[in-house]
């Protein structure tokens, strides 16, 4: 493979130092952090949620000493203001962070974008590595900018309204009231939400596969990047994006 | 009836209907309980019905099926009936009417010169607007007619019960009449809402009772229904909220937990998404309600609740044409699909590593 490094001899790294993988740091803390937080939210509340949209459980006795459905919900809730949380410093961070934190972003009025996107795609068709990002590809930004942001928010959304329906008129009710109307209702509202939660299932599966994919495809330590925020690159590789 | 044009109160009438002054006053305080008001509002409500003119109102008949009018004259206080019925100057009635034929129409035509600005426009059943709305007409012309021209000197519109306020069963897909609420057909005027498939006697009387009282239309949600009645949600509300909580539900019905009495909501329930006031008022003189009887509510108040179904599954299919499957099924096939996909990717770059080692194995210490 292209990838295979010779033996350790520091005199040829020294003389052509371009030929040999280097290390960038890629990923903030923030980033890291709200990457973690935020699958460990989604893993959550897909459970909690198709829980409780079909409960299992069925505790037995007087109702007074069973709590199960409602610290489901409960789980369910706090998820999802972490959720939230999450999801708003990333963004906030989108502007604050290094230039691989914007990577990705969909430029699709660029037209250097869709060829990067075109080049991307054909190069996973026809398994060869190709040039690395060392952030995110337009591929990979599209996969994140539709299916983490564009559902982030209709869950934060629809998941809000809900929420706030057991408080009318309170302050969430008058910030996220608005959505139930808008699909049809407090029971299409719900449809759609559990419609929407398979999409980050969908996602999950791609996004786990191109990670380990890549990792051995371009060797440049994408899944540890994630933990300790460095990445490696090599001649012809993408270092600024 | 007394006559309108003596402008008699509403008082004056129950007076000559031989209701004495104590039984008139619990029905106000009746009715400011209803409407959720402090004590201190019931000699407003006393006042208003004592010295204002009767309120007239217009009752116009669509498409619809009458319960509307059914379970309003089923109001539940003992003088209720007679108060609902007297308390307002019911003047064209397609159902409830002495005048028929020309007569009629004379009738209505007439009140709407006499009381341009003043009458209430109370509208059972909507309109269908296919084909310049033939599928429902009243005396040579359409419906949709009739609701245009009489609410254009109305003072306000009240959409009474599902088909007014949100289109109802004949509004349901595929809807070949193109029936629509009376909100989508009348602009420029306020409407209130008052759904259910019927809305509850006491909701009918308390919002006409508003009406008259303040001279105003109560306070409304997005969705242009009386906060007061339909603030909540029957789930947060329900008697069978605690099994809820707890996760004791119903699993089929005549289990042990139907017969407990444990929550409905594996039963397909619509309380958790169905706004009304059910819980508190009850039905049939505060007998019971659905859940109360071990039924699932089907959100009969709620917009689109045919379309919604089954009535006794909790996932309705998705709502886009097309697609006749609910958000789980779609979501195992996309998830299946993605799986797929990745496995064929993963095979074939494992097949092209073994294929590049062959080739490679030579030359492995160079770089």
């Amino acid at each position: 493979m292209s990838t295979a490094v010779p033996e350790f001899d520091p005199q040829e790294i020294a003389l052509h130092p371009e030929d040999y993988f280097r290390r960038q740091l890629v990923w903030q803390l923030p980033v890291r952090i709200t990457h973690w937080v935020n699958a460990a939210c989604l893993i959550v509340l897909f459970l909690t949620g198709l829980y409780i949209s079909h409960p299992l459980l069925a505790p037995s006795g007087e109702a007074v000493r069973h709590f199960v459905m409602g610290r489901v919900r409960q789980i369910h809730f706090v998820a999802a203001m972490i959720f939230t949380v999450s999801f708003l410093a990333r963004i906030y961070w989108f502007w604050m962070g290094n230039a691989y934190s914007r990577s990705g972003f969909p430029y699709v009025w660029r037209p250097e974008w869709w060829k990067d996107l075109f080049r991307q795609g054909t190069d996973y068709l026809r398994l060869e590595r190709g040039h690395a990002h060392l952030g995110h590809n337009s591929l990979g930004g599209v996969a994140y900018t539709l299916f983490v942001i564009f559902l982030g928010w209709c869950q934060i959304f629809t998941g809000m309204a809900m929420y706030s329906e057991s408080n009318p008129g309170g302050f969430l009710n008058r910030v996220f009231g608005w959505v139930l109307p808008l699909l049809g209702g407090s029971f299409t509202t719900r449809m759609w939400h559990h419609a929407f939660a398979w999409g980050f299932v969908v996602f999950a599966i791609l996004h786990v596969y191109i990670i380990l994919y890549d990792s051995t495809q371009y060797g440049n330590g994408l899944i540890t990047s994630i933990i300790s925020g460095y990445k490696f690159y090599q001649k012809g590789d993408f270092k600024e994006d | 009836m007394g006559s309108l044009l003596r402008k008699a109160t509403t008082y004056d009438v129950l007076r000559e209907h031989g209701i004495d002054r104590r039984r008139f006053v619990k029905f106000c305080t009746m009715m400011a309980a209803a409407m959720g008001l402090e004590a201190t509002v019931v000699p407003q409500i006393v006042e208003a019905l004592e010295t204002k003119p009767r309120l007239p109102v217009i009752w116009l008949h669509g498409l619809e099926c009458t319960c509307c009018s059914e379970s309003f004259i089923r109001s539940s206080h003992p003088i209720a009936q007679d108060v609902i019925l007297n308390m307002i100057s019911l003047d064209y009635d397609d159902t409830l009417m002495a005048a028929a034929g020309f007569q009629a129409e004379e009738n209505r035509k007439r009140i709407m010169k006499d009381y341009a600005g003043q009458y209430v426009l109370a509208v059972e059943g909507n309109a269908p607007t296919a084909d310049g709305g033939v599928y429902c007409t009243v005396g040579g012309e359409t419906f949709l007619s009739i609701l245009q021209e009489t609410a254009e000197n109305a003072k306000a519109v009240i959409a009474w019960g599902s088909c007014a306020s949100n289109g109802c069963v004949q509004a349901a897909k595929p809807n070949p009449t193109g029936a629509k609420p009376v909100h989508k057909l009348i602009s420029h005027k306020a409407i209130v809402n008052v759904p259910g498939c019927p809305p509850i006697a006491e909701v009918m009387t308390g919002v006409l009772t508003y009406i008259l009282t303040f001279g105003a239309l109560p306070e409304l949600d997005r969705y242009g229904r009386p906060k007061m009645f339909y603030g909540q949600r029957i789930h947060d509300k329900c008697y069978r909220r605690s099994f809820f909580d707890a996760g004791q539900f119903v699993e089929s019905w005549d289990d042990d937990g139907a017969k407990k009495g444990w929550c409905l909501y594996k039963m397909g329930c619509r309380g958790p998404t169905t706004y009304n006031s059910c819980p508190t008022f009850k039905w049939n003189n505060g007998v019971s309600y659905p859940i109360g009887s071990g039924h699932g509510c089907i959100g009969c108040s709620e917009e689109n609740f045919w379309d919604n179904g089954p009535f006794y599954e909790r996932l309705t299919s998705i709502p886009v044409p097309g697609i006749e499957s609910t958000p789980n099924e779609i979501g195992t096939v996309a998830a299946g699909a993605a799986m797929v996909g990745v496995g064929l990717h993963f095979i074939s770059s494992m097949a092209r590593r073994a294929t590049q080692k062959k080739e490679e194995a030579p030359d492995k210490e160079g770089r």
